[in-house]
Protein backbone atom coordinates (compact mmCIF):
# COMPACT_ATOMS: atom_id res chain seq x y z
CA UNK A 1 0.00 0.00 0.00
CA UNK A 2 1.37 3.40 -1.04
CA UNK A 3 2.56 6.11 2.22
CA UNK A 4 0.76 9.46 2.17
CA UNK A 5 4.34 10.48 1.52
CA UNK A 6 4.09 9.32 -2.36
CA UNK A 7 1.90 11.67 -3.21
CA UNK A 8 2.87 14.68 -4.36
CA UNK A 9 -0.24 16.43 -6.12
CA UNK A 10 -3.73 16.05 -6.19
CA UNK A 11 -5.02 13.45 -8.17
CA UNK A 12 -7.96 15.21 -9.87
CA UNK A 13 -6.15 18.45 -10.08
CA UNK A 14 -2.66 18.34 -9.97
CA UNK A 15 -2.34 21.29 -6.94
CA UNK A 16 1.26 20.00 -4.97
CA UNK A 17 -1.06 21.22 -1.80
CA UNK A 18 -2.16 18.10 0.09
CA UNK A 19 -3.35 17.70 3.66
CA UNK A 20 -3.33 15.20 6.00
CA UNK A 21 -6.80 14.92 7.24
CA UNK A 22 -7.14 11.59 9.28
CA UNK A 23 -5.16 7.89 9.43
CA UNK A 24 -6.99 4.21 9.61
CA UNK A 25 -7.68 3.32 13.14
CA UNK A 26 -6.15 0.01 12.51
CA UNK A 27 -2.34 1.75 12.08
CA UNK A 28 -0.44 1.89 9.03
CA UNK A 29 -3.52 0.65 7.15
CA UNK A 30 -4.78 4.08 4.78
CA UNK A 31 -4.67 7.60 4.93
CA UNK A 32 -6.88 10.24 4.02
CA UNK A 33 -5.99 12.51 2.27
CA UNK A 34 -6.97 16.50 0.91
CA UNK A 35 -6.12 18.78 -1.49
CA UNK A 36 -6.08 22.09 -0.42
CA UNK A 37 -6.93 24.01 -3.97
CA UNK A 38 -9.82 21.60 -5.05
CA UNK A 39 -10.90 19.92 -1.97
CA UNK A 40 -10.77 16.84 -3.41
CA UNK A 41 -10.90 13.82 -0.78
CA UNK A 42 -9.15 10.35 -1.38
CA UNK A 43 -8.16 7.23 1.36
CA UNK A 44 -4.63 6.16 0.15
CA UNK A 45 -6.23 2.26 -0.35
CA UNK A 46 -8.85 3.52 -2.79
CA UNK A 47 -8.11 2.52 -7.06
CA UNK A 48 -4.84 4.56 -8.58
CA UNK A 49 -7.73 5.54 -10.61
CA UNK A 50 -8.73 7.49 -8.02
CA UNK A 51 -5.43 8.61 -6.14
CA UNK A 52 -3.02 8.99 -8.99
CA UNK A 53 -2.58 11.53 -11.26
CA UNK A 54 -1.63 9.80 -14.25
CA UNK A 55 -4.23 7.56 -13.49
CA UNK A 56 -7.08 9.69 -13.38
CA UNK A 57 -9.61 9.74 -15.94
CA UNK A 58 -9.66 12.48 -18.07
CA UNK A 59 -12.92 13.61 -17.51
CA UNK A 60 -12.87 13.55 -13.91
CA UNK A 61 -9.73 15.71 -13.93
CA UNK A 62 -10.02 19.72 -13.54
CA UNK A 63 -8.16 22.38 -14.21
CA UNK A 64 -8.00 26.08 -12.03
CA UNK A 65 -10.13 27.71 -14.56
CA UNK A 66 -12.75 25.30 -13.70
CA UNK A 67 -12.47 25.88 -10.36
CA UNK A 68 -12.92 29.84 -10.71
CA UNK A 69 -15.78 29.17 -13.15
CA UNK A 70 -17.90 27.34 -10.92
CA UNK A 71 -21.60 28.51 -10.67
CA UNK A 72 -22.62 29.98 -7.49
CA UNK A 73 -25.76 27.79 -6.11
CA UNK A 74 -28.02 29.02 -4.93
CA UNK A 75 -26.72 32.56 -5.31
CA UNK A 76 -25.76 34.58 -2.22
CA UNK A 77 -29.17 37.20 -1.53
CA UNK A 78 -28.80 40.65 -0.94
CA UNK A 79 -29.23 41.30 2.57
CA UNK A 80 -32.50 42.83 3.56
CA UNK A 81 -32.27 46.87 3.44
CA UNK A 82 -29.57 47.13 1.01
CA UNK A 83 -32.08 47.26 -2.14
CA UNK B 1 -45.38 -2.24 14.86
CA UNK B 2 -43.62 0.53 13.71
CA UNK B 3 -39.91 0.68 13.96
CA UNK B 4 -38.46 3.52 16.62
CA UNK B 5 -34.80 2.94 14.76
CA UNK B 6 -32.92 1.90 12.45
CA UNK B 7 -31.30 -1.39 14.58
CA UNK B 8 -35.23 -2.12 14.70
CA UNK B 9 -35.73 -2.64 11.32
CA UNK B 10 -32.50 -3.79 10.45
CA UNK B 11 -34.15 -6.74 13.09
CA UNK B 12 -36.96 -6.90 11.13
CA UNK B 13 -35.28 -6.99 7.79
CA UNK B 14 -33.02 -9.85 8.85
CA UNK B 15 -36.13 -11.73 10.06
CA UNK B 16 -37.75 -11.34 7.19
CA UNK B 17 -34.71 -12.34 5.02
CA UNK B 18 -34.08 -9.38 3.31
CA UNK B 19 -30.47 -8.39 5.72
CA UNK B 20 -27.39 -10.66 3.89
CA UNK B 21 -24.70 -10.33 6.40
CA UNK B 22 -21.22 -9.72 4.40
CA UNK B 23 -18.76 -10.81 7.03
CA UNK B 24 -15.78 -11.35 4.62
CA UNK B 25 -13.05 -8.22 5.26
CA UNK B 26 -13.74 -5.78 2.35
CA UNK B 27 -12.13 -2.50 1.54
CA UNK B 28 -13.53 0.95 2.48
CA UNK B 29 -13.68 1.60 -1.50
CA UNK B 30 -14.43 0.39 -3.82
CA UNK B 31 -16.29 -2.78 -2.00
CA UNK B 32 -19.12 -1.50 -0.40
CA UNK B 33 -20.47 0.82 -3.23
CA UNK B 34 -20.13 -1.58 -5.78
CA UNK B 35 -21.67 -4.01 -3.65
CA UNK B 36 -24.57 -1.27 -3.07
CA UNK B 37 -24.65 -0.84 -6.90
CA UNK B 38 -25.12 -4.45 -7.59
CA UNK B 39 -27.50 -5.30 -4.95
CA UNK B 40 -30.82 -3.80 -6.55
CA UNK B 41 -30.28 -5.59 -9.25
CA UNK B 42 -31.19 -8.71 -7.61
CA UNK B 43 -34.54 -7.77 -8.21
CA UNK B 44 -37.54 -6.40 -6.40
CA UNK B 45 -36.81 -8.36 -3.21
CA UNK B 46 -33.38 -7.40 -3.12
CA UNK B 47 -31.68 -7.50 1.11
CA UNK B 48 -30.24 -4.69 2.49
CA UNK B 49 -26.56 -5.03 3.05
CA UNK B 50 -24.56 -4.59 6.23
CA UNK B 51 -20.80 -4.67 6.32
CA UNK B 52 -18.64 -5.08 9.88
CA UNK B 53 -15.39 -5.77 8.79
CA UNK B 54 -13.88 -2.91 6.87
CA UNK B 55 -10.44 -2.87 6.41
CA UNK B 56 -8.45 0.06 8.37
CA UNK B 57 -11.47 0.30 10.86
CA UNK B 58 -11.72 -1.45 13.92
CA UNK B 59 -15.67 -0.90 14.92
CA UNK B 60 -17.20 -0.18 11.71
CA UNK B 61 -20.90 -0.71 10.97
CA UNK B 62 -22.63 0.41 7.40
CA UNK B 63 -25.82 -0.45 6.30
CA UNK B 64 -26.76 -0.18 2.44
CA UNK B 65 -29.35 -0.93 0.41
CA UNK B 66 -31.92 -0.82 3.04
CA UNK B 67 -34.76 0.66 1.25
CA UNK B 68 -33.52 -1.10 -2.01
CA UNK B 69 -36.19 -3.18 -3.21
CA UNK B 70 -40.04 -3.02 -3.11
CA UNK B 71 -39.53 -5.82 -0.55
CA UNK B 72 -37.70 -3.90 1.66
CA UNK B 73 -39.62 -0.40 1.21
CA UNK B 74 -42.92 -2.34 1.64
CA UNK B 75 -41.42 -3.97 4.62
CA UNK B 76 -40.76 -0.04 6.01
CA UNK B 77 -44.18 0.65 5.68
CA UNK B 78 -45.38 -2.54 7.86
CA UNK B 79 -46.64 -4.73 4.36
CA UNK B 80 -46.19 -7.96 3.35
CA UNK B 81 -42.65 -7.65 1.63
CA UNK B 82 -44.80 -9.26 -1.45
CA UNK B 83 -46.06 -6.43 -2.08
CA UNK B 84 -46.17 -4.62 -5.30
CA UNK B 85 -45.49 -1.03 -6.35
CA UNK B 86 -48.93 0.03 -7.72
CA UNK B 87 -50.07 -1.61 -3.94
CA UNK B 88 -47.77 0.33 -1.76
CA UNK B 89 -48.55 3.84 -3.98
CA UNK B 90 -51.99 3.01 -3.16
CA UNK B 91 -51.33 1.93 0.28
CA UNK B 92 -49.41 5.37 0.78
CA UNK B 93 -52.15 7.68 -0.43
CA UNK B 94 -54.57 5.94 2.43
CA UNK B 95 -52.46 6.73 5.17
CA UNK B 96 -51.80 10.38 3.91
CA UNK B 97 -55.53 10.53 4.71
CA UNK B 98 -54.92 10.48 8.36
CA UNK B 99 -51.89 13.33 7.70
CA UNK B 100 -50.63 15.09 10.04
CA UNK B 101 -49.77 13.24 13.21
CA UNK B 102 -48.24 15.07 15.65
CA UNK B 103 -45.10 13.38 16.82
CA UNK B 104 -44.54 13.42 20.71
CA UNK B 105 -41.47 14.54 22.48
CA UNK B 106 -39.53 11.62 24.37
CA UNK B 107 -36.89 11.44 26.76
CA UNK B 108 -33.15 9.74 26.91
CA UNK B 109 -32.55 9.56 23.44
CA UNK B 110 -30.01 7.05 22.76
CA UNK B 111 -27.85 9.03 20.52
CA UNK B 112 -27.00 11.09 23.40
CA UNK B 113 -25.00 8.45 25.19
CA UNK B 114 -21.36 9.85 23.21
CA UNK B 115 -20.67 13.91 22.74
CA UNK B 116 -17.86 15.60 20.68
CA UNK B 117 -17.55 19.56 20.95
CA UNK B 118 -15.57 22.11 19.59
CA UNK B 119 -12.62 20.77 18.04
CA UNK B 120 -13.06 17.40 18.79
CA UNK B 121 -16.31 16.88 16.81
CA UNK B 122 -14.10 15.38 14.36
CA UNK B 123 -16.64 13.48 11.63
CA UNK B 124 -13.74 11.01 11.11
CA UNK B 125 -13.44 9.98 14.57
CA UNK B 126 -17.29 8.68 14.65
CA UNK B 127 -18.11 7.72 11.06
CA UNK B 128 -16.85 5.34 8.89
CA UNK B 129 -16.89 7.76 5.67
CA UNK B 130 -16.81 5.74 2.40
CA UNK B 131 -16.80 6.91 -1.33
CA UNK B 132 -19.20 5.85 -3.56
CA UNK B 133 -18.45 6.71 -7.30
CA UNK B 134 -15.24 6.89 -8.88
CA UNK B 135 -15.81 11.00 -9.68
CA UNK B 136 -16.90 11.89 -6.62
CA UNK B 137 -14.97 14.73 -5.49
CA UNK B 138 -14.75 13.44 -1.69
CA UNK B 139 -16.75 11.14 1.17
CA UNK B 140 -20.58 11.98 0.87
CA UNK B 141 -23.20 11.92 3.31
CA UNK B 142 -26.44 11.24 1.09
CA UNK B 143 -28.98 9.36 3.31
CA UNK B 144 -28.54 12.01 6.27
CA UNK B 145 -32.20 13.84 7.36
CA UNK B 146 -31.64 17.94 7.54
CA UNK B 147 -33.62 19.99 10.18
CA UNK B 148 -33.73 23.20 10.12
CA UNK B 149 -36.48 26.23 10.58
CA UNK B 150 -37.68 29.27 8.97
CA UNK B 151 -36.12 32.35 10.49
CA UNK B 152 -39.04 34.34 9.84
CA UNK B 153 -41.31 32.17 11.36
CA UNK B 154 -39.42 29.72 13.78
CA UNK B 155 -42.21 28.59 15.97
CA UNK B 156 -44.09 27.45 12.70
CA UNK B 157 -44.06 23.54 12.76
CA UNK B 158 -45.37 23.59 9.30
CA UNK B 159 -42.64 25.37 7.86
CA UNK B 160 -39.88 23.51 10.26
CA UNK B 161 -38.06 21.42 7.54
CA UNK B 162 -36.73 17.71 7.74
CA UNK B 163 -35.19 16.88 4.04
CA UNK B 164 -32.59 14.71 2.47
CA UNK B 165 -29.69 16.80 0.76
CA UNK B 166 -26.18 15.76 -0.32
CA UNK B 167 -23.35 16.80 2.15
CA UNK B 168 -19.89 16.85 0.93
CA UNK B 169 -17.17 15.83 3.66
CA UNK B 170 -14.60 18.71 3.25
CA UNK B 171 -12.73 18.39 6.28
CA UNK B 172 -13.33 17.19 10.23
CA UNK B 173 -15.17 19.34 11.09
CA UNK B 174 -16.84 20.88 8.07
CA UNK B 175 -19.44 20.03 5.33
CA UNK B 176 -20.61 21.17 1.69
CA UNK B 177 -24.87 21.25 1.35
CA UNK B 178 -27.16 21.14 -1.68
CA UNK B 179 -29.51 23.22 -1.11
CA UNK B 180 -31.77 22.69 -4.96
CA UNK B 181 -33.35 26.28 -4.89
CA UNK B 182 -36.85 24.10 -5.49
CA UNK B 183 -36.40 22.22 -1.73
CA UNK B 184 -37.20 24.04 1.69
CA UNK B 185 -34.00 24.48 2.99
CA UNK B 186 -32.87 26.62 0.32
CA UNK B 187 -35.66 28.87 1.42
CA UNK B 188 -34.68 28.54 5.17
CA UNK B 189 -30.62 29.70 4.11
CA UNK B 190 -31.91 32.45 1.88
CA UNK B 191 -33.81 34.14 4.50
CA UNK B 192 -31.73 33.58 6.87
CA UNK B 193 -28.41 35.15 4.38
CA UNK B 194 -30.85 37.80 3.98
CA UNK B 195 -31.05 38.98 7.44
CA UNK B 196 -27.24 38.20 7.69
CA UNK B 197 -26.96 34.82 9.94
CA UNK B 198 -26.05 31.86 9.61
CA UNK B 199 -28.45 28.81 9.45
CA UNK B 200 -28.45 25.95 12.40
CA UNK B 201 -28.80 22.45 11.46
CA UNK B 202 -29.17 19.53 12.91
CA UNK B 203 -27.93 16.21 10.71
CA UNK B 204 -29.25 13.20 11.26
CA UNK B 205 -27.92 10.16 10.65
CA UNK B 206 -29.30 6.00 10.81
CA UNK B 207 -32.83 6.98 11.13
CA UNK B 208 -35.83 4.61 11.23
CA UNK B 209 -37.02 3.92 7.49
CA UNK B 210 -40.19 6.00 7.84
CA UNK B 211 -38.08 9.24 8.90
CA UNK B 212 -36.14 8.42 5.68
CA UNK B 213 -39.36 8.20 3.80
CA UNK B 214 -41.08 11.42 5.08
CA UNK B 215 -37.73 13.23 4.48
CA UNK B 216 -37.52 12.75 1.32
CA UNK B 217 -41.04 13.36 -0.06
CA UNK B 218 -41.70 16.38 -1.97
CA UNK B 219 -43.80 17.82 0.30
CA UNK B 220 -45.60 21.13 0.78
CA UNK B 221 -43.66 24.12 2.16
CA UNK B 222 -45.94 24.60 5.15
CA UNK B 223 -46.33 20.54 5.93
CA UNK B 224 -44.63 19.17 8.23
CA UNK B 225 -41.97 15.84 7.75
CA UNK B 226 -42.90 14.48 11.06
CA UNK B 227 -46.33 14.83 11.03
CA UNK B 228 -46.32 12.14 8.20
CA UNK B 229 -43.99 10.14 9.43
CA UNK B 230 -46.33 9.79 11.92
CA UNK B 231 -49.33 9.09 9.26
CA UNK B 232 -47.07 6.52 7.63
CA UNK B 233 -46.46 4.73 11.23
CA UNK B 234 -50.10 4.87 12.37
CA UNK B 235 -48.50 6.37 15.61
CA UNK B 236 -46.95 10.06 16.20
CA UNK B 237 -43.60 9.88 15.51
CA UNK B 238 -40.79 10.10 18.74
CA UNK B 239 -38.58 13.49 18.49
CA UNK B 240 -36.38 14.44 20.83
CA UNK B 241 -34.64 18.02 21.10
CA UNK B 242 -30.85 18.73 19.91
CA UNK B 243 -29.05 19.72 22.55
CA UNK B 244 -26.74 22.49 20.73
CA UNK B 245 -29.62 23.90 18.11
CA UNK B 246 -32.41 22.91 19.78
CA UNK B 247 -34.22 21.60 16.77
CA UNK B 248 -36.22 19.03 16.84
CA UNK B 249 -34.71 15.57 15.94
CA UNK B 250 -35.88 11.60 15.19
CA UNK B 251 -35.82 10.08 19.08
CA UNK B 252 -33.91 6.84 17.43
CA UNK B 253 -31.05 8.63 15.23
CA UNK B 254 -27.67 6.95 15.24
CA UNK B 255 -25.49 10.32 15.20
CA UNK B 256 -27.03 13.82 15.51
CA UNK B 257 -24.34 16.41 13.95
CA UNK B 258 -25.02 20.08 15.06
CA UNK B 259 -23.86 23.31 13.50
CA UNK B 260 -24.52 25.99 11.41
CA UNK B 261 -24.76 26.72 7.08
CA UNK B 262 -22.40 29.68 7.35
CA UNK B 263 -24.16 32.30 6.05
CA UNK B 264 -22.67 33.83 2.67
CA UNK B 265 -20.45 31.70 2.25
CA UNK B 266 -19.90 29.85 -0.96
CA UNK B 267 -17.01 26.97 -1.83
CA UNK B 268 -16.29 24.70 -4.48
CA UNK B 269 -18.22 21.46 -4.14
CA UNK B 270 -18.71 17.88 -6.44
CA UNK B 271 -19.41 16.63 -8.63
CA UNK B 272 -20.86 13.79 -7.38
CA UNK B 273 -22.47 10.71 -9.27
CA UNK B 274 -26.37 11.84 -8.83
CA UNK B 275 -29.86 10.51 -9.09
CA UNK B 276 -30.15 11.03 -12.90
CA UNK B 277 -27.18 8.94 -13.74
CA UNK B 278 -24.82 11.20 -14.70
CA UNK B 279 -22.30 13.40 -12.54
CA UNK B 280 -23.75 16.80 -11.14
CA UNK B 281 -19.95 18.96 -11.95
CA UNK B 282 -18.73 21.19 -10.00
CA UNK B 283 -20.47 24.09 -8.13
CA UNK B 284 -19.95 26.69 -5.70
CA UNK B 285 -22.09 25.97 -2.63
CA UNK B 286 -22.81 26.27 0.80
CA UNK B 287 -20.82 25.19 3.68
CA UNK B 288 -21.31 23.85 6.99
CA UNK B 289 -19.25 24.17 10.27
CA UNK B 290 -19.77 20.80 12.92
CA UNK B 291 -20.12 22.33 16.06
CA UNK B 292 -21.35 19.18 18.20
CA UNK B 293 -21.58 15.13 17.45
CA UNK B 294 -23.79 13.36 19.52
CA UNK B 295 -24.16 9.64 18.45
CA UNK B 296 -24.95 5.99 20.21
CA UNK B 297 -22.21 4.12 21.31
CA UNK B 298 -20.89 1.72 17.92
CA UNK B 299 -23.36 3.91 15.58
CA UNK B 300 -24.61 2.00 12.28
CA UNK B 301 -23.67 4.12 9.63
CA UNK B 302 -26.62 4.04 7.10
CA UNK B 303 -25.77 4.84 3.58
CA UNK B 304 -26.88 5.25 0.28
CA UNK B 305 -25.69 4.08 -3.84
CA UNK B 306 -26.77 6.19 -6.40
CA UNK B 307 -26.01 6.31 -9.93
CA UNK B 308 -27.71 5.04 -13.09
CA UNK B 309 -30.87 4.13 -11.89
CA UNK B 310 -32.20 2.02 -10.86
CA UNK B 311 -30.34 2.06 -7.40
CA UNK B 312 -31.61 1.95 -4.20
CA UNK B 313 -32.02 5.96 -4.05
CA UNK B 314 -35.29 5.52 -7.18
CA UNK B 315 -36.81 2.58 -4.62
CA UNK B 316 -36.45 5.26 -1.84
CA UNK B 317 -38.51 8.27 -3.53
CA UNK B 318 -40.48 6.05 -6.00
CA UNK B 319 -43.97 5.70 -3.74
CA UNK B 320 -43.28 9.14 -1.87
CA UNK B 321 -42.78 11.40 -5.57
CA UNK B 322 -46.06 9.71 -6.72
CA UNK B 323 -48.16 10.50 -3.65
CA UNK B 324 -47.90 14.54 -3.59
CA UNK B 325 -48.17 14.70 -6.78
CA UNK B 326 -51.54 12.77 -6.46
CA UNK B 327 -52.90 14.56 -3.84
CA UNK B 328 -51.98 18.32 -5.27
CA UNK B 329 -53.50 17.07 -8.91
CA UNK B 330 -56.79 15.25 -7.66
CA UNK B 331 -57.96 18.65 -5.39
CA UNK B 332 -58.07 20.71 -8.74
CA UNK B 333 -59.42 17.76 -10.84
CA UNK B 334 -61.08 15.40 -9.33
CA UNK B 335 -60.70 13.24 -12.31
CA UNK B 336 -57.38 12.34 -12.16
CA UNK B 337 -57.13 8.13 -11.57
CA UNK B 338 -53.24 8.16 -10.49
CA UNK B 339 -49.58 9.36 -10.73
CA UNK B 340 -46.81 7.57 -11.75
CA UNK B 341 -43.60 9.67 -10.83
CA UNK B 342 -41.22 6.51 -10.15
CA UNK B 343 -38.74 7.62 -12.64
CA UNK B 344 -35.53 9.79 -11.88
CA UNK B 345 -37.99 11.57 -9.39
CA UNK B 346 -40.18 12.26 -11.38
CA UNK B 347 -38.37 14.17 -14.16
CA UNK B 348 -41.07 11.81 -16.00
CA UNK B 349 -44.60 11.85 -14.82
CA UNK B 350 -47.18 9.80 -16.13
CA UNK B 351 -50.92 11.00 -14.98
CA UNK B 352 -54.31 8.88 -15.96
CA UNK B 353 -57.48 10.73 -16.00
CA UNK B 354 -60.97 10.81 -17.05
CA UNK B 355 -62.11 13.91 -19.40
CA UNK B 356 -64.20 17.02 -18.56
CA UNK B 357 -64.57 17.71 -21.86
CA UNK B 358 -61.98 18.23 -25.31
CA UNK B 359 -58.67 19.39 -24.34
CA UNK B 360 -59.10 18.81 -20.28
CA UNK B 361 -56.14 16.07 -20.39
CA UNK B 362 -53.96 18.82 -21.41
CA UNK B 363 -54.69 21.02 -18.74
CA UNK B 364 -53.95 18.21 -16.38
CA UNK B 365 -50.48 17.80 -17.89
CA UNK B 366 -49.64 21.64 -17.78
CA UNK B 367 -50.40 21.73 -13.90
CA UNK B 368 -48.31 19.33 -12.94
CA UNK B 369 -45.62 21.55 -14.25
CA UNK B 370 -47.05 24.33 -11.79
CA UNK B 371 -47.09 21.81 -8.88
CA UNK B 372 -43.74 22.09 -6.56
CA UNK B 373 -42.34 19.20 -7.48
CA UNK B 374 -43.06 19.38 -10.85
CA UNK B 375 -41.85 22.73 -11.04
CA UNK B 376 -38.13 21.42 -10.60
CA UNK B 377 -38.81 18.15 -11.56
CA UNK B 378 -41.58 17.28 -14.07
CA UNK B 379 -39.98 18.00 -17.55
CA UNK B 380 -41.69 15.67 -19.86
CA UNK B 381 -46.01 14.72 -19.07
CA UNK B 382 -47.94 11.75 -20.13
CA UNK B 383 -51.32 11.76 -20.22
CA UNK B 384 -53.32 8.96 -20.38
CA UNK B 385 -57.30 7.73 -20.32
CA UNK B 386 -58.71 6.40 -17.22
CA UNK B 387 -58.20 2.60 -17.77
CA UNK B 388 -54.61 2.69 -18.31
CA UNK B 389 -52.94 1.92 -15.38
CA UNK B 390 -49.86 4.47 -15.41
CA UNK B 391 -47.71 1.92 -13.53
CA UNK B 392 -48.31 -0.44 -16.40
CA UNK B 393 -45.77 0.65 -19.22
CA UNK B 394 -47.15 -1.84 -21.97
CA UNK B 395 -50.06 -0.03 -21.32
CA UNK B 396 -48.71 3.34 -21.70
CA UNK B 397 -47.00 2.35 -24.37
CA UNK B 398 -49.83 1.69 -26.10
CA UNK B 399 -51.84 4.52 -25.61
CA UNK B 400 -48.70 6.44 -27.04
CA UNK B 401 -49.24 3.71 -30.00
CA UNK B 402 -52.55 4.63 -30.56
CA UNK B 403 -53.74 7.89 -28.75
CA UNK B 404 -51.08 9.90 -29.63
CA UNK B 405 -51.23 12.58 -32.98
CA UNK B 406 -48.00 14.67 -32.56
CA UNK B 407 -50.12 17.28 -34.65
CA UNK B 408 -52.25 18.38 -31.92
CA UNK B 409 -51.14 16.57 -28.78
CA UNK B 410 -47.47 17.79 -28.37
CA UNK B 411 -46.99 20.91 -26.22
CA UNK B 412 -43.91 22.28 -26.01
CA UNK B 413 -42.78 25.19 -22.83
CA UNK B 414 -39.86 27.09 -23.35
CA UNK B 415 -37.51 28.36 -20.13
CA UNK B 416 -38.71 26.91 -17.72
CA UNK B 417 -37.35 25.69 -14.26
CA UNK B 418 -36.48 22.70 -13.38
CA UNK B 419 -33.21 21.45 -10.76
CA UNK B 420 -29.65 22.21 -11.78
CA UNK B 421 -28.92 18.54 -11.68
CA UNK B 422 -30.95 18.10 -14.96
CA UNK B 423 -28.47 17.03 -17.17
CA UNK B 424 -30.68 17.34 -20.49
CA UNK B 425 -31.15 21.07 -19.97
CA UNK B 426 -28.59 23.77 -21.75
CA UNK B 427 -28.22 26.27 -19.60
CA UNK B 428 -28.60 24.42 -16.07
CA UNK B 429 -32.03 25.37 -14.41
CA UNK B 430 -33.77 25.60 -17.59
CA UNK B 431 -35.40 23.78 -19.43
CA UNK B 432 -38.06 23.32 -22.27
CA UNK B 433 -40.89 21.31 -20.93
CA UNK B 434 -43.13 18.81 -22.71
CA UNK B 435 -46.80 17.45 -22.05
CA UNK B 436 -47.80 14.80 -24.50
CA UNK B 437 -51.72 13.86 -24.42
CA UNK B 438 -52.01 10.47 -24.98
CA UNK B 439 -55.48 10.40 -24.40
CA UNK B 440 -58.60 9.71 -26.45
CA UNK B 441 -60.03 12.87 -27.74
CA UNK B 442 -63.83 13.39 -26.55
CA UNK B 443 -66.08 16.06 -27.82
CA UNK B 444 -65.35 18.93 -28.44
CA UNK B 445 -62.48 17.50 -29.86
CA UNK B 446 -63.36 15.13 -32.85
CA UNK B 447 -60.11 14.24 -33.88
CA UNK B 448 -59.17 10.23 -34.75
CA UNK B 449 -61.33 7.49 -35.57
CA UNK B 450 -62.36 5.76 -32.47
CA UNK B 451 -64.48 3.50 -33.15
CA UNK B 452 -65.01 0.42 -30.05
CA UNK B 453 -62.11 -0.38 -27.98
CA UNK B 454 -61.40 -3.58 -27.16
CA UNK B 455 -62.14 -4.73 -22.74
CA UNK B 456 -60.99 -7.46 -20.71
CA UNK B 457 -63.47 -10.29 -21.16
CA UNK B 458 -65.88 -10.34 -18.18
CA UNK B 459 -64.84 -12.74 -17.15
CA UNK B 460 -60.90 -12.09 -16.97
CA UNK B 461 -60.36 -10.76 -13.75
CA UNK B 462 -62.18 -14.37 -11.75
CA UNK B 463 -58.82 -15.95 -14.67
CA UNK B 464 -56.61 -13.99 -13.14
CA UNK B 465 -57.28 -14.81 -9.25
CA UNK B 466 -57.75 -18.75 -10.69
CA UNK B 467 -53.97 -18.18 -12.39
CA UNK B 468 -52.23 -16.99 -9.40
CA UNK B 469 -53.80 -19.22 -7.01
CA UNK B 470 -52.84 -22.20 -9.72
CA UNK B 471 -49.20 -20.35 -9.54
CA UNK B 472 -48.95 -19.83 -6.04
CA UNK B 473 -49.26 -23.48 -5.73
CA UNK B 474 -46.42 -24.79 -8.12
Amino acid sequence: MPEPTNYTVCPRCECPRLEHVHSSPVPGVWDVLQCARCLYMWRTSEPARRTRREACPEGFRLREEDLAAAVETPAVPPLRGTL
Amino acid sequence: MPHDDLRGFLDALDKAGQLLRVTDEVLPEPDIAAAANAAPRLGDAAPALFFDNVKGFTDARIAMNVHGSWANHALALGLPKETGAREQVAEFVRRWEAFPVEPEWRENPPWAQNTLEGDDADLFRVLPLIRLNDGDGSFYLDKAAVVSKDPDDPEHSGKQNLGIYRLQVKGRRRLAIQPVPMHDIALHLRTAEERGEDLPVAITLGNDPLITIAASTPMKYEENEYGLAGALRGAPAPIARAPLTGLPVPWGSEVVIEGVVEGRRREFEGPFGEFTGHYSGGRSMPVIRVDRISYRTDPVFEHLYLGMPWTECDFLIAANTCVPLFQQLKADFPEVQAVNASYTHGLVVIVSTNKRYGGFAKAVGLRVLTTPHGLGYATTVIVVDEDVDPFDLPQVMWALSTKMNPAGDLITIPNLPVVELAPQARTPGIVDKLVIDATTPVAPDHRGTYGTPVRDLPETADWLTRLQALAARR
